[in-house]
């Protein structure tokens, strides 16, 4: 059996959509989370309903939207809502078991920057913002974070808290506290990367590494030297890789015109 | 976009503008000079690049030369708040934003002219224990209350009530919450024409003061059913933008230099836009090329 031929944005997808169970409500924005969520139902999770914040409920796109509010994404859903539902109702009730992330920044407590690097008032780089990324760290029943791995990309703090993780502000005193202490839901269980997948310990809350992409070549080496903090590698076991029928199909079906899968 | 294009036409300043999220419309206008101040919870153009204006505006000491006034927030909230407006009550309540930055009063960027300026917020959000029945603390998100709102739809009737294929968006509820509306549509059509199916309509004629008919208004972004994105148009426009001189040169060449919406379609000429035309059973266009250059 010849050796599979995958990018580690590939395996990226591929691992992030095995985290979707069928039949879960899985709210997502456009990029990376919309390809592992697309994925997802085209593999194991036929059933799972894929929400998008700006109105498609339950969609199943025949091709891959390239932002929230494309037409594709509305293709023959059976509910078409508006985000004082979606995000108003659906997430803030508790009806969102999964929400996929992305952004610039992701800190060891699993806080999401995408809103700037540097300072605010005067950064090197403003970023888009939050869009809905902020409402679904807070309010899914769990999240899911897709980034690549990259020193500058995984932060000891993020610049600025766009999206809560784990450990966040108090708005009174701005005292680093934890998550359930500010009555939030959910929070990030995994990390995925470019180079394995992330989570979180159970009492420190800080990111450690679970699994990593041994097929690929990645090494437990190569992760430390890409994180921008010490990150614990003692508990990491060796990822399961895409099979081929994950590959094809996202190669074929999900992403044929490389718009994220580039 | 064609009304976006006409303001700048007009030499509109000093603009407040509330978007949720904002796309190409913010970033023009942004880079035009004619934002004063935008509350929104995104600006950019998703797959297809970043919104080089907007960070020429605020990055890299942009917000202390340009004057530009920056004012975060996410869907759920920007949402919330202008079903405030729509409902006429002062603010919302929300389980979002507690333990970010977007509610670090260090960072309240519109902080120096809250009070002076009454088209906003004393304050940016309050915190609130709910007193009913136990849930705990809440954020308080104000209303948004906009002077204008500009929406753009495929169908319209001629005394103003709405329809809307696809996703509605927030358009219902940023005409009600606005003192003024102004709806463009591709297609103006008689009133009884859409009492066929009124659970399509979706803008009630009486919120509606202005009633404009512009095909191929929202190009290059896309109408549900009728046509899609103009990725080519993105491509070009945002390697323009990612240089103020090179932006100041096309917004001279598709923008300034046009006398109106006509002129932009026929510099695009017939084929450009036929080609975007969508399928109408799919409601795009399956052939057109999306990937960023």
């Amino acid at each position: 059996m010849p050796k599979l031929h995958y990018t580690p944005r590939e395996a990226m997808a591929v691992a992030a959509s095995r985290l979707i169970k069928n039949g879960e409500t899985v709210i997502v924005g456009t990029g990376l989370p919309l390809v592992a969520a697309i994925l997802a139902k085209h593999t194991h999770a036929s059933d799972a309903i894929l929400i998008m914040e700006a109105g498609p409920y339950d969609g199943y796109p025949l091709a891959l939207p390239s932002c929230v509010a494309d037409p594709r994404g509305f293709w023959r859903v059976p509910l078409i809502c508006d985000p004082v539902q979606l995000m108003g109702q659906f997430l803030q009730k508790g009806r969102i078991n999964v929400g996929l992330l992305g952004g610039a920044q992701v800190d060891k407590y699993g806080n999401i920057n995408s809103t700037c690097i540097g300072d605010y008032r005067n950064p090197q780089v403003r970023l888009e913002g939050s869009g809905g990324a902020s409402d679904i760290a807070a309010l899914a029943q769990r999240t899911y974070i897709i980034i690549a791995h990259e020193k500058r990309r995984l932060v000891e703090r993020v610049d600025y808290l766009t999206s809560p993780g784990w450990r966040c502000y108090r708005y009174q005193d701005r005292e680093f506290i934890k998550r359930e202490e500010l009555g939030l839901r959910g929070g990030p269980e995994a990390v995925i990367t470019t180079m394995g997948i992330m989570k979180f310990h159970e009492e420190t809350k800080e990111m450690y590494v679970a699994e990593y992409y041994a097929d690929l070549g990645i090494t437990l080496e190569m992760i430390k030297e890409n994180t921008g903090f010490a990150i614990d590698v003692s508990q990491a076991i060796p990822s399961a890789p895409p099979t081929e029928e994950e590959l094809q199909v996202l190669r074929t079906i999900v992403d044929p015109e490389k718009i994220y899968m580039n | 976009m064609a009304i976006v294009y006409e303001l700048i036409r007009q030499g509109k300043k000093d603009l407040h503008l509330v978007t949720n999220p904002g796309g190409p419309e913010n970033d023009i206008l942004i880079g035009a000079g004619c934002v004063k101040i935008c509350e929104t919870n995104y600006i950019g153009h998703e797959v297809l690049g970043h919104p080089y204006c907007f960070r020429r505006f605020y990055e890299k000491g942009g917000l202390a030369k340009t004057g530009y006034l920056h004012d975060d927030w996410t869907v759920q909230t920007g949402a919330l708040r202008v079903l405030a407006g729509a409902m006429g009550i002062p603010f919302m309540p929300t389980k979002s934003l507690r333990g970010t930055d977007i509610i670090n009063l260090e960072y309240d960027l519109l902080a120096s002219i809250r009070g002076e300026n009454k088209k906003l917020p004393r304050k940016k959000v309050e915190l609130y224990t709910d007193p009913f029945w136990e849930e705990g603390e809440v954020v308080l998100v104000p209303a948004i209350k906009p002077d204008v709102a500009i929406l753009h739809v495929q169908v319209a009737g001629e005394g103003g009530t709405g329809r809307i294929y696809g996703g509605p968006f927030l358009d219902y509820y940023a005409a009600m919450a606005a003192k003024m509306t102004i709806l463009s549509a591709e297609y103006v059509t008689a009133e009884e024409h859409l009492r066929g199916q009124p659970e399509l309509n979706t803008i009630p004629a009486e919120i509606v003061d202005v009633v404009v008919e512009i095909p191929y208004g929202a190009h290059p972004t896309p109408v549900a059913g009728l046509y899609d994105v103009d990725a080519e148009f993105f491509n070009e426009y945002i390697a323009a933008s990612k240089d103020e001189t090179t932006f100041q040169k096309w917004l001279q060449e598709w923008v300034l230099d046009l006398p109106d919406h006509f002129a932009y379609l026929e510099k695009l000429g017939i084929r450009r836009l036929l080609s975007l035309r969508a399928d109408p059973f799919l409601g795009y266009n399956p052939g057109v090329k999306r990937r960023r250059s």
